[in-house]
């Protein structure tokens, strides 16, 4: 029996020994190069950043929506010797372009305004800013004809006379 | 006072009559066509009333009446005569004039701010279609 027990000990410790060498050949440099590896391939993950420590990837950076930061996590789940992944992505939605919609209101203006010659219109990022004055009869008016423009917001700064 | 509140009498009427309500940034946005352009004059004297200078810069009130094509439509100058030009701009020459109150026809509205017409002397060009409003 007690040489039984020393055998079962003996195997015990050479297992643990055996699993432990093996844990040791899991290197996070080499875990961390192929997960970001993966992430390269997506061009919308180009600014996420992984970093492994024992096995635990952590994601961090910025991307442009929800599907993004979870497109990224799956993904780096899925790398070999990877145990768990901490999410800290964020989601930095891109700024809206207006060019477009400043050069098609900036181009239709110039009708909207030609029978209010007091009025002066700026237009950035889709707001069309009004400074001068109006007559408020008239106000009415100009204010259908620029709503029908479009814009995002028109900020009044006239003077109403 | 939320946005949705200080103009729920225009936002009732504009779902009445199916115009896209839409709120974003501190922006409420009210979007669409309407049966009449008698609709369009009431949400208008709405917007007057809850903001009466057009100083809160937090509504955008972008609706057109229905009009079709080969209809008949009225001049709502202010007070002037309504230029009838030969192509749709500020920039191209005036072909006729049509008077304050004149119903004409509506030939095509294919340029959304410049509509073609041909007025009691058939006489054809464009004029600015917020000076002009569908007749039912």
């Amino acid at each position: 029996m007690k040489a039984l027990r020393f055998m079962t000990a003996i195997t015990l410790i050479l297992a643990l020994g055996m699993s432990v060498a093996s844990c040791k050949k899991v290197n996070d440099a080499d875990v961390q190069k192929a997960a970001q590896e993966v992430l390269m391939t997506d061009p919308a993950l180009a600014g996420v950043v992984v970093t492994v420590q024992e096995q635990v990837a952590t994601l961090t950076g910025i991307v442009e929506d929800d599907a993004a930061k979870a497109v990224a996590e799956s993904a780096v789940t899925a790398v070999e010797n990877v145990k768990s992944v901490v999410n800290q992505i964020e989601v930095v939605p891109p700024a809206p372009d207006y060019t477009e919609l400043d050069a098609a209101i900036n181009a239709a203006l110039a009708d909207a305004l030609k029978d209010h010659a007091k009025v002066t219109a700026a237009v950035q990022d889709g707001v069309i800013t009004l400074t001068g004055e109006i007559r408020e009869k008239e106000l009415p008016t100009l204010m259908e004809k620029l709503n029908a423009l479009n814009p995002v917001q028109i900020v009044n700064n006239l003077t109403i006379k | 006072m939320a946005l949705t509140e200080k103009y729920k009498e225009l936002i009732d009427l504009a779902r009445e009559n199916n115009v896209m309500v839409a709120e974003t940034g501190n922006v409420l946005k009210l979007e669409g066509t309407v049966p009449t352009a008698a609709i369009k004059d009431k949400m208008w004297e709405i917007y007057q009333r809850l903001d009466p200078q057009f100083k809160s810069n937090d509504l955008l009130l972008n609706v057109k009446a229905a009009v079709t094509e080969g209809g008949k439509v009225r001049v709502v100058t202010q007070e002037s005569r309504l230029n009838i030009r030969k192509g749709p701009g500020t920039d191209q020459p005036i072909v006729g004039k049509a008077e304050k109150g004149e119903i004409i026809t509506l030939i095509s509205k294919s340029n959304d701010l410049w509509w073609l017409v041909r007025d009691v002397d058939g006489e054809e060009g464009y004029c600015y279609a917020q000076y002009l409003e569908p007749v039912q």
